[in-house]
Order: C-alpha cells, then structure tokens, then sequence
C-alpha cells in the first residue's frame, strides 16, 4: 500500500465510524441523503452505500434540489448511477417558483403570483417587496429554489438526520464544525441533525480517493471545473485541465462559483444593497 | 518598464484631500507625494457608487453599456486582461462585493483577493486596509524577491472610508480626541440617520461627516505604509502609482447621506494623482479627464497597443490628450428590485458645464461649476448652451432599448 492509499484508506474509515454512528442513533427511514452530483456528496454517498453494503442496511433515501438550471452532464451522471445504485432518489423542485417566472432564467417573479408557503417564506427571510428577479444570483430565488425544498423534503418524510457532502477545508466559516450538527426547529423548519461524513477530508484527499477506489464522477471534472453549482453561476476554473491536476493547494476552489453567496449577500445589504 | 499600480479608495471625496485644498490636514502624507505627481483637478467619476463606477476605473466602458448591470458582461475587457496576455504579472487586493470574483471582476488577474471567503467584522462588511496592506506587502516580497522579477501590475482598494463609519479610538484621537462617542453610538447614526437618509438634525450630519473624515485620515496611514513597503523592497523608483476614488460622499449638500443615484460634485469629483519619484516637480492638470481613461493610461504606461474597445484616452504624455466632454451614469439602486434600470441618472460635463438628465422623470439640470460649485442654480432653462450639451448627452440615454 503506497501513503496516499494508506492515507485516503484511513480518511474513509474516520468516515465510516460517522456513517455507523448515525445507523446506531437512527432508524434507516428515519435517515435521508443529500446528493448534488458534485465530487463532495458523491464521495459521502459511494462511502455510506459501502457501509450499507459492508453491514446489510438498507441504503436510506436521496434526495437532490433541482434548481432549474441544472448542468446536462451532471443530470445524466446522476441518472445513470441513481439507476445503477438503485437509489431511491427524489428530486425537489420549486415548481411554483419557476411557474411564477412562466419557466424563464432572470424572469421577473411577481410575490402576488406565489403560493402561501413561498410568500411564508419570503417573510421569513424579511423580503419585502413586490418582484425579485428569477436568478441564480438573486438571494432571494436561491432561498426559494434551494433552502425551502430542503425544509419541504425533511417535513414530507419526517426525516430526522441528513447526510451532507460538507468539508471543513471548504471555507473559513466551517473550521469549527462537528459531525453532527443539531437545526433546532423554528418557523418553517423542523428540527433535524446533519450528519457530515467527510467533514476531515481535504479537497485533495477527495480526489485521491476517487482515484485509488475508482469512485465514478461527473465528467464536468474534466473540462477544468472545481465547484460545481447551478449552470449559470458555476465556472470553469483552469479550461482543460482537470479538477484533480490543478493547484488545489495555492488557489481557491470556489473562484468559479460561491456557496457562500448568502455571506456576500448579506455584505452587499450591509453596503446599502437591497 | 516601470510597475503600475492602481490604488484606488472607496468613497473618497475629492475635497477631502489636503492636495486638493481641504485645510484640516487630513491626507499629510498623500499631500507629502504632490512634488513628484502629476494632479488632475478635473478628474470626474463615471458614476455615484461602486457598481456604476468600476465599469469606467477597470474596464474603460459604461455602467449601462449592456443595458440591465448584473455581473461583469463578458464583453467588457477588464484592465487584467490585455496586461495578462502581454505577461505582465497582475495582482489585485480589495474587498468590495460588488466587484467581487463572483460578479465576474477576477479575470485576467495572476492573483486575486477579494476577501469574499474571510471573516469579516460584524458590523463593518470589508476587510480593513490594514489588513490588505498585509496581503499586498507579503504578495510583493514574494514576487519582487532578490533581483529579477516581471513587471507587475497591482490594483488596491481601501474600503475604510465607506459606511458605517465606526473609526477606531486610534483614529479619532489622531483627528478629534475630544470625541467621546463610543462604537454603538456611531453605529446607531449609521442605522438611524445615515440609513434612513435623514439630514433633518445638521448636528447628526455633522458627526457623520466628522466620522467619515477620521476613516480618510486613517486611509492616509495606510497609503503611507503601502509606499513604505515598495520603498523597503527598493521597487518605489521602479514603480508608477495612479492614485483615485471610485465616487465620494454626500453630506446633506443635495438633501441626502451616503452616495445614491445622484451626479453632483460630492459624488462625482474623483482626486486623480499619478506619482512618478523620477518626475523633476510636481505639476497640476485642469483638462477635465475622467476615470475610464485610467485603463487606457495604464496600457500606456507598459508601451502596450491601445487597447480599441476601450472607450477612454491615455492621459499621458499630458499634452497628447484628447479633450472631449465626459459621461456618468447610473440607475436606483436602493429600490427594492436591486437596482432600478427604469430609474436611469445620466450627465455630461464639458469645461465647467454639467447637464444631469433624468430619464424616468424626463428632467434635466444644468449647472456652471465655475459659478456655482455647490450646483443649486438650475440653468437649463436659460443658458444658451444647454441644448448643445444636451444633444451630446442624448444618443446615450437608454441606448439598450433599440
């Protein structure tokens, strides 16, 4: 066994006590998987079906956000192994929001057209106005299409701890995050814990593990993407040369796309932005 | 060839600067260079704040050329770009969303922080000057390291000056020790008046203003480390440093706080310094520039080809410039929609006579800056220049609408 497979063999057996841990504290139906098509959660899920597989558990539901501006490749990846994996995926999709945008990227939505849990929603996060452009950069159509599918899919099955593919390496702000993580419940929220397998693996660590166990990912990889996010807000970072062969150590992995788009949302509204 | 940096500060007014006749000894040391710069007095922002005005600072183009502003249009060539493919070394430090990566401003740049993945402090929603004179100074020992280095091209930007004004005690005490206001009470003026616009208590504003002028005194520190940094690497001498704001600040002059979608002098006078220590004397320019000739003068400096999509001119040599009316632009902003391109602000400025057009209202101003520099007496209605200049400001109202 070289160190590197040495390493990424001890990464994923850290991940698996997590896994197992969860298996122990929650009944499998209880339990659900987020998956992007992203290397990330692609990781966690090939680490928990392992595990599954190793122990004879059932492999708990997927469920992935459809936010209408979904890459094709990344699509048909997830097509082709939900099938391959037999997975019981679901894809959730604020389909009042796209109806309101009469099926249009940067259409604008009108709150009158919305129905009440989307206005609910709207309230909660103190939006108060009439219209907000249907767009992968508006803080307020990313909080509809993302978060609010998320909080509709854990009150529709009742589930009570979710996988997510988050690293610590990530950002600053994850540096202190645990395993498992407690949402208290509030207005439109239900009370649920995070369960982060991979929280200890660096972005590198990542692809050395796909690589020493062959683990299948999005060939969007390829084309020199990092980060992979909504079509129109992801870019590429080094145009042909794969995720793995750039300098993952001296450049950021999110150049191209940002998760942390709330936080630059919430500076922009400290600047005087709506 | 000589380095060239680009400093730019954040809601700098023109008239705050010692250089350019304010008296409370505010900017000593940018006031210190003016012996080896060349100062323009005309120098005129492109628009009032940040989004409006960075288009014609980095990309030599309009704020509205693409019609409704959303992220950089890939059409625009950013000043990185044309610098990049000619392999001179860029870098940019800042810490302004609005012009951050994800808005499409990290093209063509070799390195570039934007803050956006840092911490920053509760209240004040940038990264402080310190901090990017920090990441600035660590980024040029590492590239100017022993001898033989390429040529570079830096852009930085201060935000200290821009709102909430919540200077530090070690600032205040530089420029008013007497002041006792502790940090929730700036914060409140910030919250209460500043945010509401409310200029109703001149008290008030004349604490913001007073606020506001400890950041500026506090940026001049700044600007001195910075030079103090090239002079410690010996690269100061190897070095051109173009030194503007991106808009100013308005103190209640026209009914307001902040800087919103407005074309008056507070807003719009750019301080322009362009410090060169081989330079004999220090030397002032009148000709009105504006700052979308900055990218050109910058493709100038590294003996590059024009660069044909921008829309400025190179401002040296000085005499070769070619004097021409100048533009802003901008939209409301503040309007909940994020920026209201139905609420469109337009001006032009030839030798002291500025038209401002709006065009959901259909209304136009005209000033005479020489006459009237607080800009109060409309004279559109009675000066015979007035249709002349409003002609030249027409073809580029709404333009996107064909």
């Amino acid at each position: 066994m070289t160190d590197k497979e040495k390493e990424c063999a001890e990464l994923i057996e850290k991940s698996k006590e997590v896994v197992r841990e969860t298996f122990k504290k929650f009944k499998v139906d209880d339990l659900a998987i987020t998956w992007t098509g992203g290397k990330d959660s692609g990781l966690g899920l090939w680490i928990i079906r392992q595990v599954c597989q190793e122990d004879g558990i059932k492999l708990p539901k997927v469920m992935t956000i459809d936010e209408f501006d979904v890459f094709q490749e990344i699509h048909d990846f997830m097509e082709k192994y939900a099938k391959e994996w037999n997975l019981d995926l679901e894809w959730c999709r604020n389909d009042d929001v796209i109806k309101a945008a009469g099926g249009k990227l940067d259409a604008p939505v009108k709150v009158k057209d919305l129905d009440e849990r989307n206005r609910a929603e709207l309230k909660r996060i103190e939006f108060e106005g009439e219209a907000f452009p249907f767009e992968a950069e508006s803080y307020t159509g990313n909080h509809l299409m993302k978060t609010v599918e998320f909080n509709k899919y854990i009150e529709r099955h009742n589930v009570k701890g979710i996988f997510q593919g988050l690293r610590r390496d990530e950002q600053a702000a994850r540096v202190q995050d645990e395993y498992f993580e407690k949402k208290e419940a509030s207005h439109l929220i239900p009370e649920h814990i995070r369960i982060k397998p991979i929280l200890h693996f660096t972005e590198r660590a990542v692809w050395n593990t796909y690589q020493v166990y062959k683990i299948p990912y999005c060939s969007l990889y390829e084309q020199g993407y990092r980060s992979l996010g909504a079509k129109t807000t992801s870019a590429i970072a080094e145009p042909g040369v794969s995720a793995w062969e750039q300098d993952l150590e001296n450049t950021t992995e999110r150049a191209g796309r940002r998760q942390d788009k709330e936080q630059m949302m919430a500076r922009l509204r400290d600047l005087g932005y709506m | 060839m000589k380095n060239v940096v680009l400093l730019t500060i954040d809601a700098l007014r023109q008239n705050a600067l010692g250089c350019y006749g304010n008296k409370k000894g505010l900017t000593l040391f940018i006031d210190s260079l003016q012996d080896k710069c060349i100062l323009f007095t005309r120098g005129q922002a492109s628009g009032p704040y940040t989004q409006a005005s960075f288009p014609g600072l980095l990309t030599s183009s309009y704020y509205l050329e693409y019609g409704k502003p959303r992220g950089l249009a890939p059409e625009r060539i950013l000043i990185s770009e044309p610098l990049q493919k000619a392999g001179i070394v860029t870098a940019a430090f800042h810490s302004n969303p609005y012009i951050c990566g994800f808005f499409g401003w990290n093209r063509g740049w070799d390195t570039f922080y934007d803050s956006m993945e840092d911490e920053v402090e509760p209240r004040i929603p940038y990264i402080r000057g310190h901090i990017i004179n920090t990441k600035v100074s660590d980024w040029l020992s590492s590239h100017v390291s022993r001898g033989e280095y390429k040529p570079f091209f830096l852009w930085l930007h201060y935000m200290d000056i821009h709102e909430p004004y919540m200077p530090d005690r070690k600032y205040v005490d530089m420029v008013e020790p007497s002041l006792t206001l502790r940090q929730d009470e700036m914060f409140n003026l910030f919250q209460n008046t500043l945010r509401k616009r409310d200029v109703s208590d001149p008290a008030k504003v004349a604490m913001l203003k007073k606020l506001y002028e400890i950041h500026v005194r506090e940026t001049d520190t700044y600007v001195q480390k910075f030079f103090g940094a090239l002079e410690k690497l010996d690269i100061l001498k190897d070095t051109v440093v173009i030194i503007a704001s991106d808009h100013g600040d308005e103190f209640g002059e026209h009914g307001g706080l902040s800087h919103d979608d407005k074309m008056y002098s507070e807003l719009i006078d750019m301080p322009l310094l362009i410090y060169n220590l081989s330079r004999d004397k220090g030397e002032v320019c009148d000709t009105l520039v504006s700052n979308v000739d900055i990218p050109p003068t910058i493709i100038h400096l590294f003996g590059l080809p024009p660069v044909e999509a921008f829309q400025g001119h190179p401002l040296l040599p000085l005499g070769d410039y070619l004097q021409n009316g100048v533009f802003g632009e901008a939209i409301d902003q503040r309007s909940q929609r994020g920026g209201d391109i139905e609420k469109d602000i337009y001006f032009y400025r030839e030798q002291d006579l500025k038209v401002i057009y709006r065009a959901n209202l259909d209304s136009w101003e005209m000033y005479d800056l020489k006459a009237d520099p607080r800009e109060l007496n409309n004279i559109v209605n009675t000066s015979p220049e007035a249709e002349g200049l409003k002609g030249k400001l027409k073809p580029r109202v709404r333009r996107w609408v064909t």
